[in-house]
């Protein structure tokens, strides 16, 4: 814990902030499974949220109503608020298309398109704006450049995006979704299929992020937590047990349980 | 001593396990090559580059196979042109718009029972509903039958190889912001591509050879046709009436169709294994 405890009281989370997302009494159920329990939470804008919370605690479904992702799945239900500029995103009439340009996802395991580097990241461009060849390849070595991979793959953006090692498919992944400059970058664990010095990699690329995007993570690893996030939110068994700036919660939790978690004492 | 035992006689099972497997293996192997090597050894014995050149000579004549080639070139093409884009419109409706639904499950279902109908079933349903209609034999009719061969296995294929695609790259995709039905065409299909493309090789490969749903479909023409509202030859239906002659030369003459039709058959796999092993390669 002292590692967690320097990590957290190095930097400052800068409390006073605007939120960019919220839930409001969100309830969210899996067929019968009530797998978010009245859950509200602030997400203040251009800074990392942490979501922690032992497995099955509905973190990651969280995440997924964020750009409403879930829908896709017969069976599967949000209500309450979820509000994106305070407007909310749950409304039948907010396009889900438009949400999903303001609000990128990164999923745990890469799955990069099959098709060439250059095109992984063009794809998304492509569907939004009419680029010429010159500007698209400047969008497209911005976007490699803002995940820190650029210098690694210049030489072969015609290749296969299949040909990359499984840290630089997750950057490509992320430079996929910031191509498209949304507001809002999810993260779903996303180093969790990645090895320690990848894992390095993208979360020194989540500290560079954070002055562009807000970004929310979910992760199962407290020290990555306590390293990358502004804030961090505990979940447990669907209900949100505590919320708070990242320093707090690792040093003086309020709740006893948060305590036993990040303590391991279970989880 | 007991704990010795045990693993003694886990290896003498194991070894009679392995020996009936590897019995079972020859057994179905064993008559596999005879049949090759039949066809194969009979075929080179009658075959001549006239096959392809001279019309199916009445007996006692000398002649080839090259009207009958040609019937089952243009049929099996023209079911193909109509099996395939019904069937991936059809197997990605099921495995992206209705996969857990009742609609999709029913289409599975219904599919299965396609895929496995005799297909002289589905030569007497085209008898029925088009030949005596139209009042007369047809390639039209015979490519019809083959296409119904056809369309339940790349329905089966395209189902199958939509469903190899991770959902975590639709979800990528769809997460952009993109609608679905783009990312099917643009993303999915990509990736489902070699595995669509071998199956539609394979239902090709499958129909070249059937008989049956021609014999009242597409019936037989002794002489060089190209036009499909009349009857046409086809290679496996001139086999089986040369098969059942009574005659010397044209035994020789159904051989040598066999050998052409199974040497296509294997190229076809052949291209079909090649496509995919060189997804393999691009994508690993």
């Amino acid at each position: 814990m002292t590692e967690l405890r320097t990590a957290v009281a190095a930097r400052d989370a800068g409390p006073t902030t605007t939120t960019k997302m919220a839930v409001r009494r969100l309830n969210f159920h899996y067929g019968n499974f009530h797998a978010i329990k009245d859950v509200s939470l602030d997400i203040p804008e251009k800074r990392v949220t942490a979501m922690i919370g032992p497995s099955g605690c509905g973190k990651s479904t969280l995440l997924r109503v964020f750009n409403r992702i879930y829908s896709i799945y017969p069976g599967q239900k949000a209500s309450g608020e979820a509000l994106l500029d305070g407007e909310n995103i749950l409304d039948a009439r907010y396009s889900v298309n438009r949400l999903r340009a303001k609000v990128g996802m990164v999923f745990q395991k890469p799955v990069p398109f099959p098709m060439s580097i250059h095109d992984n990241i063009a794809y998304g461009i492509k569907h939004y704006e009419r680029l010429n060849k010159a500007e698209m390849a400047e969008r497209v070595e911005q976007a490699l450049r803002q995940a820190a991979l650029w210098d690694e793959v210049k030489d072969k953006l015609k290749q296969s995006a299949n040909g990359l090692s499984g840290g630089q498919q997750q950057r490509l992944c992320i430079a996929r979704a910031i191509a498209l400059k949304p507001d809002v970058l999810l993260l779903d664990e996303p180093t969790s299929a990645l090895d320690p010095i990848a894992t390095g990699r993208i979360e020194q690329l989540i500290a560079e992020l954070r002055n562009d995007f807000t970004i929310v993570i979910v992760t199962h690893n407290m020290q990555q937590a306590a390293r990358c996030s502004d804030f961090t939110a505990f979940m447990y068994l669907g209900e949100l047990i505590e919320h708070g700036v990242t320093e707090q919660i690792f040093t003086q939790p309020k709740v006893q349980r948060t305590e036993d978690y990040i303590t391991g004492r279970f989880g | 001593m007991s704990s010795d035992l045990i693993f003694l006689k886990r290896r003498i099972i194991n070894a009679v396990a392995l020996l009936l497997s590897a019995c079972a293996a020859v057994l179905g192997l064993a008559f596999l090559a005879w049949i090759l090597w039949t066809t194969l050894s009979k075929g080179i014995a009658a075959f001549s580059p006239t096959l392809f050149t001279q019309m199916t000579p009445p007996p006692g004549e000398a002649g080839g196979l090259a009207n009958a080639l040609f019937g089952s070139l243009m049929m099996c093409l023209l079911a193909t042109a109509i099996g395939t884009p019904i069937g991936i419109a059809a197997g990605t409706f099921v495995a992206e718009y209705a996969d857990r639904h009742w609609v999709g499950t029913t289409i599975r279902f219904v599919n299965d029972i396609l895929l496995s109908a005799p297909s002289i079933v589905l030569g007497l349903f085209v008898y029925t509903l088009v030949v005596r209609p139209m009042g007369g034999f047809s390639g039209f009719a015979g490519a019809l039958a083959l296409a119904f061969i056809v369309l339940p296995v790349v329905v089966r294929t395209t189902d199958d190889m939509l469903k190899l695609v991770p959902s975590q790259m639709r979800e990528a995709a769809l997460s952009l912001g993109i609608p679905q039905w783009k990312v099917t065409l643009q993303i999915l299909y990509r990736a489902a591509a070699p595995g669509i493309v071998t199956g539609v090789l394979l239902a090709l490969a499958r129909i070249s050879g059937e008989t049956a749903p021609l014999l009242f479909t597409a019936l037989n023409n002794q002489y060089w046709s190209s036009d499909m509202s009349e009857p046409i030859a086809s290679a496996p239906v001139v086999i089986f009436q040369y098969a059942m002659s009574p005659f010397e030369d044209w035994h020789a003459l159904a051989w040598a169709g066999a050998f052409i039709i199974t040497v296509f058959v294997l190229a076809l796999s052949l291209f079909a294994r090649l496509v995919l092993l060189r997804k393999r390669v691009a994508h690993d």
